[in-house]
C-alpha cells in the first residue's frame, strides 16, 4: 500500500507531493512537515554514513516502523524520491527508480512550461503518475 | 536495477529533424540579437547548458550510473552519452598529464550538416550548444568543468574537437541550519 | 518572415546532388530532439508576452524548416518531380513530408464541408506536444504551430498559397486554408 510521495531537487525544493492512503492527516501542516521531512533526510543520511564500518555509496535505503516503512532513492543529480508504504511493501526502491526513467524523465523533465526548482504542475505529470501509481503491485497490498 | 541494452535510445527520431530544428534556432536568435555574434555564442552555450541540466535526468535513468570518482570515468559517461543521444562515438584523446583536462574529437557532428558559415559570421560558434550541454550536465553531478571548442569543421577544421577541463568538485547542498 | 538572406542561403542545403542520396536516414535519440525542442519554446516564451505570440514565434522558426526541407525532400523522394494539384501536393505533405521529419504519417487528410478553400490534416499525437499537458481551455499553447509553420512554407513555397495554423481538435488538426487563385488554378486545370 502506498501512502505518500515526496520528490526534492538537491536544493531542498519541494518539486512535488502527492498521497494516495493516508487516512489518518498529518497534525503539523503540510508545508511544514515537508520542511522537516527534508531535514530529517539529511540528518539521517548524514547520521548513517558516520556510523557506517566502511565507505559506502549510497547509504541510507529505507526505515521501517511498526506501522509504515519510509523509502529513499537519491539520484546522483541530488533528485530525492521519499515513498512512503507499508510496512510489506516490497522493491520499492526499484519502483522509484522506474517512476523516475518513465514518469519524472518523461513528463517533468522534457516539459518545457516546468522551469527546473518549482513545483510541478503539469495535470499530465501527475495523471501519469497516478497510473503508474495504481498499477504498481506495491499499490494494492494490504498488510495485516 | 540495472537495465540492460542502454546502449542507444529505443525511441528515435530523423537526425535531420534535429539539424534542422537547430538551424532555425539559431537563425532566429542571430535575427533576435542583430547578428551580434558575442551574444548569439553567449545565448548557444546558455541553451546548452539548460539542456544539461535537464538531459543529466534522462542519462541517470537509463543508465542507473553511480557519481564519477574521476575524470576518466567522467569522460567515459560523456562518450556513452554522445552514443545514446546523437549516436556517434568521439575518440577521447589528448589527456593532460594531470589527467584533468581531455579532448572529445569528431568527424561526423550532427548539428552542422546543410550549414556553411559565410565569411561575417567566422566567429559563430555554432557547436557551442553542445559545450554548454556537457557543463550544465556535469554541474548537476558536482563537476564544475570548462568546456570550449577548439577545432570546428565549419572554419575548415577536419573534425570537430571539444576541450574538456575540470575546475572543482562542487559541495552538496546542505540546508540551513544543518550539519 | 523578413529574415536577413545572407544567413538563409548560407544555411541552405549545399548542392543537394553533391549529397549521397542515402543521407536521410541517420537516426538520433528522441529524447535530445525533446530537450532542444523544449529550449526552443522556452527561448520563444521568453520573448513572447501571449500565447499567440509564442506560437507565432514557433511558426517563424517551423517555416525556416520548411525552407529548407522542399527541395531536399523532391530531390530526393520524388525525383525532382513538383506536385500540381493540390490534393496530390496534400497528399504528398501527409505522407512524405511527415514520414521523413516524424517517422509516421499523419492520421488524416479531409476537406472541409462549408469552405473549399480549407483542408484538414490531422495528426493524433504530435512529436512536439508529447510532453505538454492537454489544456482544459483549447486556446492555449499549441507547440505543433511549429508544424503548422513547416507545412506552410513548403506549401507555399511550392507555389500553393496559404495559411496553415494548429489547433487542439482530435489530438491536433491543422488547418489549412488556400488562397482564391490556388483553388481557381486547380479547377482550370480540372477543367482541362
Amino acid at each position: 500500500m502506498i501512502n505518500n510521495l515526496y520528490i526534492f531537487d538537491k536544493y531542498g525544493n519541494l518539486l512535488y507531493y502527492d498521497e494516495w492512503n493516508r487516512p489518518k492527516k498529518g497534525e503539523i501542516k503540510q508545508e511544514e512537515e515537508q520542511k522537516l521531512m527534508y531535514g530529517m533526510l539529511i540528518s539521517i543520511k548524514s547520521f548513517v554514513n558516520r556510523l557506517s564500518p566502511t565507505d559506502t555509496r549510497e547509504g541510507f535505503l529505507y526505515y521501517k516502523t511498526n506501522k509504515y516503512a519510509l523509502h529513499y532513492l537519491e539520484t546522483p543529480s541530488g533528485l530525492k524520491f521519499v515513498m512512503n508504504t507499508d510496512v510489506a511493501a516490497m522493491n520499492v526502491r526499484e519502483f522509484l527508480q522506474q517512476l523516475y526513467g518513465k514518469v519524472w524523465v518523461e513528463y517533468v523533465v522534457r516539459d518545457p512550461l516546468w522551469e527546473p526548482g518549482t513545483e510541478v504542475t503539469s495535470s499530465l505529470f501527475k495523471s501519469k503518475l497516478d497510473d503508474f501509481v495504481k498499477q504498481s503491485p506495491i499499490f494494492g497490498i494490504r498488510n495485516i | 536495477m540495472s537495465r540492460q541494452n542502454t546502449r542507444l535510445d529505443q525511441k528515435k527520431v530523423n537526425t535531420e529533424l534535429l539539424t534542422l530544428a537547430y538551424g532555425s534556432f539559431v537563425t532566429q536568435i542571430l535575427h533576435d540579437q542583430n547578428l551580434n555574434i558575442d551574444e548569439v555564442n553567449k545565448n548557444l552555450e546558455r541553451i546548452g547548458y539548460n539542456i544539461g541540466l535537464r538531459l543529466i535526468e534522462d542519462f541517470l535513468s537509463r543508465t542507473a550510473a553511480p557519481r564519477c570518482l574521476e575524470m576518466r570515468e567522467t569522460a567515459d559517461r560523456i562518450q556513452q552519452a554522445f552514443r545514446i543521444y546523437l549516436n556517434i562515438q568521439p575518440a577521447i584523446t589528448n589527456w593532460s598529464s594531470s589527467s584533468d583536462e581531455f579532448s572529445l574529437i569528431f568527424e561526423n557532428n550532427p548539428l552542422i550538416d546543410f550549414v556553411e558559415l559565410p565569411p561575417e559570421f567566422s566567429n559563430l560558434r555554432y557547436s557551442a550548444i553542445i559545450c554548454g550541454c556537457i557543463r550544465g550536465a556535469l554541474e548537476m553531478v558536482q563537476q564544475e568543468v570548462q568546456c570550449f571548442l577548439v577545432q570546428d569543421q565549419l572554419k575548415s577544421d577536419s573534425c570537430t574537437e571539444i576541450r574538456v577541463k575540470f575546475i572543482r568538485r562542487l559541495e552538496d547542498a546542505i540546508p540551513a541550519g544543518e550539519d | 518572415m523578413d529574415k536577413f538572406e545572407a544567413l538563409k542561403i548560407s544555411t541552405k542545403p549545399k548542392n543537394v546532388l553533391d549529397k549521397s542520396l542515402s543521407k536521410g536516414k541517420g537516426e538520433v535519440s528522441h529524447a535530445i530532439f525533446a530537450l532542444l525542442f523544449s529550449e526552443m519554446v522556452q527561448y520563444c516564451q521568453s520573448k513572447s508576452y501571449t500565447v499567440p505570440e509564442l506560437q507565432a514565434k514557433l511558426h517563424e522558426m517551423g517555416a525556416d524548416v520548411g525552407n529548407r526541407v522542399v527541395d531536399l525532400y523532391f530531390v530526393r523522394d520524388r525525383n525532382s518531380k513538383r506536385e500540381t494539384k493540390i490534393i496530390q501536393m496534400l497528399l504528398f505533405i501527409k505522407t512524405t513530408l511527415w514520414k521523413n521529419l516524424f517517422g509516421k504519417e499523419a492520421e488524416k487528410l479531409e476537406q472541409s464541408h462549408d469552405d473549399e478553400r480549407t483542408y484538414y490534416i490531422i495528426e493524433k499525437e504530435p512529436l512536439v506536444n508529447a510532453y505538454i499537458s492537454v489544456p482544459k481551455d483549447k486556446s492555449s499553447l499549441n507547440c505543433a504551430s511549429f508544424t503548422a509553420g513547416i507545412v506552410e512554407s513548403v506549401l507555399t513555397l511550392c507555389g500553393f498559397n496559404c495559411k496553415v495554423s494548429s489547433h487542439w481538435h482530435k489530438g491536433t488538426t491543422y488547418m489549412v486554408k488556400f488562397e482564391d487563385h490556388v483553388i481557381n488554378r486547380d479547377k482550370q486545370m480540372e477543367e482541362k
